[in-house]
């Protein structure tokens, strides 16, 4: 019996024992001299274990009595969660060494956030949720904090703890209710009581806190106010970081509890949804015209793609999961992209965020330009660029699930929205003389920022066929 | 106009000669179909392209694309070889041909596209190559801006028609163009017929600069000049007015159909023909003239008669042949002389002899005189006007006070530059423009001429297959000619010279009249303005209000939106009126909520931090104390200790902080207050509300049941907490045990440092 359920966990626990094998290695050997071959040695295992869950993985399966799902949505959500981790990883090396801040805990500390999300996207039961939940936020509040000799990083650091402890305080309070009244902490129990007739009103208040702590977790307005702070205050890698793969694993989990576990009273959480959607949009996409720097700006820009997933979320059905899948893999890869290019922006060897400074960049570096053109205008939702598939799906199923009024308010935020993403191209082609930025990018950056820039282009095709994967994972989920 | 300044090179070698070739063989292949679509075939070629949500990348060549499809890649052609010259030795001229061509790719993309969203995309590209292409002028402020305008303008129409689309897609089961046509009554009785036609509405006036949307237009004049003449004449603006066309035979037909077409065309085309009188820069005059013809074009479209469909096909190229022409001659005007303003201008006729012979049949064609193709599309205008279902007599008022104000417009930019009489200083002084540049001119003049001569020429081959797309059969279309009698149509053609030539003859004062006019009336461009600025300021708000930094306002707002959401919804819900039975409550009850509400008033007012510390401990043991009233001593002993854990560990943390700021603290304080009470008070509710509804008691009953048979103990928390639960508990020590180790080891650390 244990036996099977560690098989199916099997991953997770490859990864938490390889972190804790790694922490005492490295703390028994030489310390932060190591660092580099730790920071490979987790990328190599987030791709393989990438490999193994994406290509064998099969069915559902359930471990520890129903605590643990694997399923194909879990294993979809996984793969992107994994992969994004290393791509970031691979990023971050070569900024760290040069700003001194390779410590070997960064990339462990990575691999322990990555077990949490993994848990939190396989989460069966309240307490599975909750456990993965505070492993990836733990995590998260420690390398935020990275830079711990700069007043900002560890400003950063402690706003995010304070707030994702509020947040983590709501969900339980919501969690509790939801177990006095459920009778129990399964989804799979939890489902068939809000099934079963009304849904009681110590249920609905349970999962409305349950959702304003989620709501925290993927930075949806108005929960969204940790964001810019953090993401600017801490080291770019680590907001690189932020801004993938615990936004995905957030984003699956809150798709999981909403499924899997209020299933049964969509009609009670998709009103509560589709406002916090169209609050992260409009909020992300007016308040972002004002920042002048980058980090900020990618910010409130990921607060408003969140706004965009929650739409398909908001639908209520699995074609709206599916958008919402499809609309986070996208945004994962354009945003390596862009963070990749962001890492890119020195002078004189001191990193600048400004956007000011990149006014005529394309004179210099027509290239880097042009691909950071093609990722602007994806993320602004521009076609035939792959990123307005994304928006496409989810506003195409806002519309079939009869959210017309949602659909339209997406439309109208993305017109706004693509104000500021224009605004750094028009810096870019338009701007006046300044001076140059440094020109060197090493070649990791350089790679995933074309790749990500060609993968918005070619990416029209057919999308790599992710479609029909982001189908069969919302298969699995809403039935 | 640094980037109209001529350069004596002749051309940009192998960029300047390519995109020629590529336009000018595209031209050639759509001559070559049209044998084919005039017989009446309709060719399709579709490839799926993401099947699952039912896009295809399928193509549709018919009458109406074919026409389009002719016009885009011929004028095309002429305007890249004129841009050949016109910007010869630009240091960008590469980047320039790659737009220009791309931009005609697309175009052609978008008329050819039999699928809504093929046809979205290919939209959407030529709305970013516009904008590159006006632009392209980027050292000036004014180039951006108005770049920026057009793409935002367009850009919020385009998202509204891709809205439209989305929904007109799914409404009639297809995405496919041609399937949808075939379903117009299915979709006119559509319950979201009326949505899907604003959306597309605000698509296709946002493009094609129908009024009120109509101030970027002459903004993009910032544009090289064979941009404007390719974009803003012939091509991108007339993608609204073929959107327009290509729903036609689905969407016609309706009230709201015919009066919103009727009156918005109307009031654009009389609007801008005054505009167009008030302006002196040659381009600007041009640009308003455009935004009279799409006014035009969009009125007739709202009709469904023959005569309006006849009009509305030979008004679209007769147009795209003149207004080309004539942009491409503003351009040679400024290329030669370095200026475009008509009061400086006059006496070029005799330096510029080609260009004022090209310029004068344009014009003539433009002002609708005998025996050109613009008499033909006048007359056609005023039969169709006349025929037309709304308020015949308002549209041809309307049609004949826009022509006459062309033909006025026709003199000032056609005529006066060449013939007038004058001593101003021109910047440069003039020569005959290269004949690269003379090319497009002469041709699209001359084409203008050759089929008002020859009207069956345009007739068989174009306007009866576009005219059949419309309204299904070619021989609906009505007979284009040069004489067709005496009737009303000619009486209007000859009021329309009286009046144009007596408009032209006073236009300068006129002129000043209307400056006085528009100066007075509100300005959509300064509108624009407003819209950005308030934008702005809408983020430099949230910036300072809700971004600000300080972590305390973070929690405020937090809390604030669970007070809000969870207020709001019991309001709705009205169950917010729960009043607690208060009676029987035991004296000792009464005495522990005493100690917890003193305890936490402690907690909130003190300034010193271990007064504080220890109320909160208060509060606690009174919580514990309520475990006890209710019997639950374990529960209250457990409570008890981790109390006071935290209370000696808060105690320690804090005595190293440095004391609470007594001045700044004060301001927040009452908000805080009111914020307190208030969640407080919702919270409370909410547990009422709550505790109203039955517990869900299966949980209850099972531990009641199973505790003395499988755990052999009668207290249930306990059996919980040592047997069915044990490994929690277990797990809870461990915990407890790492924390205070990790406590230990931090103390100890701190304490070594301190010390040395």
């Amino acid at each position: 019996m244990i036996q099977a359920d560690l098989s199916i966990v099997l991953p997770e626990v490859i990864l938490a024992v390889f972190a804790m094998a790694a922490l005492m290695g490295a703390v028994y050997t030489g310390k932060d001299k190591t660092a580099p071959i730790v920071l490979w040695a987790t990328s190599v295992v987030f791709v393989l274990l990438a490999a193994w869950i994406g290509l064998t993985g099969e069915g559902i399966n359930t471990a520890f009595g129903g605590a643990f799902i694997d399923d194909a949505f879990s294993r979809f959500a996984k793969v992107t969660i994994l992969l994004s981790a290393a791509a970031i990883l691979i990023l971050s090396q070569d900024f760290m060494t040069r700003h001194d801040l390779f410590r070997f805990e960064y990339p462990i500390l990575v691999a322990l956030a990555v077990v949490g999300m993994m848990m939190m996207v396989s989460a069966g039961d309240l307490m599975a949720l909750y456990m993965g939940l505070e492993l990836q936020s733990l995590s998260l509040y420690v390398v935020a904090s990275l830079r711990r000799d700069s007043v900002r990083s560890t400003e950063a650091g402690l706003k995010y703890f304070v707030l994702g402890a509020l947040s983590s305080g709501m969900l339980l309070y919501g969690a509790s209710l939801v177990y006095g009244y459920a009778g129990t902490t399964l989804f799979s129990g939890i489902v068939t009581t809000a099934t079963e007739g009304d849904v009681s009103l110590g249920l609905l208040f349970g999962l409305v806190f349950v959702i304003a702590g989620l709501a925290f977790k993927v930075s949806a307005a108005p929960f969204h106010m940790w964001t810019p702070d953090v993401y600017e205050g801490s080291p770019t890698p680590i907001t690189a970081f932020f801004a993938t793969a615990p936004k995905v694993a957030a984003m699956a989990l809150f798709a999981r509890v909403a499924h899997d576990a209020f299933g049964g009273a969509v009609s009670d959480w998709s009103q509560i949804v589709a406002f916090l959607s169209v609050a992260s949009m409009f909020l992300g996409a007016v308040a972002a015209i004002g920042q002048r720097d980058i980090k900020r700006l990618m910010a409130y820009s990921s607060i408003a793609h969140m706004g965009f997933a929650l739409m398909g979320l908001a639908a209520g059905t699995a074609e709206g999961v599916q958008a919402m899948l499809i609309y986070m893999a996208i945004y994962v890869v354009m945003n390596i992209g862009t963070f990749a290019f962001i890492l890119s922006m020195e002078r004189d060897g001191e990193p600048v965020t400004d956007i000011d400074s990149l006014q005529n960049y394309s004179k210099y570096q027509p290239g880097r330009a042009l691909a950071m053109l093609v990722l602007m205008f994806s993320l602004a939702g521009i076609p035939p660029l792959v990123g307005f598939f994304g928006k496409f799906y989810v506003l195409k199923a806002a519309v079939d699930a009869n959210m017309v009024w949602l659909a339209v308010a997406g439309v109208i935020a993305s017109v706004i929205g693509a104000f500021y993403y224009l605004r750094i191209i028009y810096f870019m082609y338009f701007g006046e003389d300044r001076d140059a930025l440094d020109s060197s990018m090493p070649l990791a950056g350089w790679a995933m920022l074309m790749g990500s820039a060609t993968v918005m282009v070619v990416g029209v095709i057919n999308l790599f066929g992710i479609e029909g994967l982001a189908l069969v994972a919302a298969g699995a989920l809403v039935n | 106009m640094t980037n109209d300044e001529p350069s004596r090179r002749s051309g940009n070698g192998f960029a300047g000669v390519v995109p020629v070739l590529i336009s000018g063989a595209i031209f050639v292949f759509f001559l070559t179909l049209v044998p084919q679509i005039s017989a009446g075939d309709v060719l399709r070629w579709s490839y799926d392209w993401v099947p699952s949500l039912g896009i295809k990348l399928s193509f549709l060549v018919d009458g109406l694309s074919l026409t389009f499809s002719l016009l885009i890649s011929g004028i095309g052609t002429l305007v890249l070889l004129y841009s050949n010259t016109y910007l010869a030795g630009h240091v960008q001229y590469a980047r320039f041909a790659l737009f220009l061509t791309s931009f005609m790719l697309a175009m052609l993309g978008l008329v050819l596209a039999d699928n809504l969203i093929g046809l979205f995309v290919f939209w959407e590209l030529t709305t970013i190559t516009s904008y590159l292409l006006i632009g392209f002028g980027h050292e000036t402020t004014k180039g951006r801006r108005s770049a920026l305008q057009a793409l935002f303008v367009t850009g919020a129409g385009a998202l509204a028609l891709l809205a439209g689309l989305i929904l007109l897609g799914i409404s009639a089961g297809t995405f496919e163009i041609s399937e949808i046509l075939a379903k117009g009554d299915e979709i006119r009785a559509h319950e979201m017929y009326l949505p899907i036609l604003i959306l597309l509405l605000a698509g296709a006036f946002t493009k094609s600069a129908q009024f009120p949307f109509h101030f970027w237009l002459p903004n993009a004049m910032a544009a090289p000049t064979p941009v404007s003449a390719f974009l803003h004449s012939a091509t991108m603006v007339k993608a609204g007015v073929y959107l327009l066309a290509r729903m036609h035979p689905a969407f016609s037909g309706t009230d709201v159909w015919l009066w919103t077409l009727t009156i918005f065309g109307a009031v654009t085309a009389v609007f801008a023909s005054f505009l167009a009188l008030r302006q002196t820069d040659l381009k600007q005059a041009l640009a308003y003239t455009t935004l009279m013809a799409l006014g035009t074009l969009t009125l007739f479209l709202g009709q469904t008669s023959s005569y309006a469909i006849t009009a509305f096909v030979t008004f679209l190229i007769v147009h795209s042949l003149y207004k080309a022409a004539l942009f491409l001659v503003v351009g040679c005007i400024d290329h030669a002389t370095g200026t475009r303003e008509a009061e400086i201008l006059g006496g070029l006729g005799r330096v510029m002899p080609v260009t004022a012979i090209a310029a004068a049949i344009a014009a003539l064609s433009m002002a609708g005189f005998p025996p050109f193709l613009g008499f033909i599309g006048k007359e056609l205008k005023y039969a169709g006007a006349l025929a037309v279902a709304s308020e015949p007599v308002f549209v041809a008022g309307a049609v004949l006070l826009a022509n006459a104000l062309m033909l006025a417009v026709a003199g000032v930019v056609a005529f006066r530059p060449f013939w007038r009489k004058t001593d101003s200083e021109l910047p440069r002084t003039p020569r005959e423009a290269p004949w690269q540049m003379l090319a497009g001119p002469v041709l699209l003049a001359a084409a203008g001429a050759i089929f008002g001569i020859n009207p069956d020429l345009l007739q068989v081959p174009l306007v009866n297959p576009t005219v059949a797309t419309f309204l299904g059969d070619p021989t609906d279309a009505k007979e284009l000619k040069l004489w067709a009698g005496v009737n009303l149509p000619l009486f209007l053609s000859i009021a329309t010279f009286v009046l144009g030539l007596l408009i032209y003859v006073i236009h300068r004062p006129l002129r000043n009249l209307l400056i006085r006019a528009d100066n007075a009336a509100p300005n959509f461009d300064r509108g624009w303005d407003a819209f950005l600025s308030g934008l702005k300021a809408f983020a430099w708000w949230q910036t300072k209000y809700l971004q600000s930094g300080v972590l305390r306002q973070y929690i405020f707002i937090t809390f604030a939106t669970v007070l809000v959401g969870l207020g709001g919804t019991m309001l709705v819900r009205g169950i917010g009126n729960v009043l607690p039975d208060l009676t029987g409550i035991a004296l000792r009850n009464w005495a522990v909520v005493a100690l917890i509400t003193v305890g936490t008033l402690i907690a909130a007012t003190t300034r010193s931090r271990i007064a504080a510390v220890a109320a909160l401990g208060v509060v606690g043991i009174g919580v514990a104390l309520i475990f006890i009233i209710f019997s639950a001593p374990d529960v209250a002993i457990t409570q008890l200790l981790v109390e006071t854990l935290i209370v000696v560990l808060v105690a320690v943390a804090m005595l190293r902080l440095p004391f609470l700021d007594a001045q700044g603290e004060s301001d927040h304080r009452p908000w805080d207050a009111v914020l307190a009470i208030g969640v407080g008070g919702v919270v409370t509710l909410t547990l009422l509300a709550v505790l109203a509804t039955p517990l869900d008691l299966r949980l209850t009953e099972y531990f009641e049941v199973t505790s003395w048979p499988e755990a052999f103990g009668r207290n249930i928390v306990n059996v919980i907490l040592v047997d069915f639960r044990a490994l929690d508990t277990f797990g809870e020590i461990a915990v407890v045990v790492i924390a205070s180790l990790s406590a230990y080891a931090l103390l100890r650390t701190t304490a070594k440092e301190k010390s040395e």
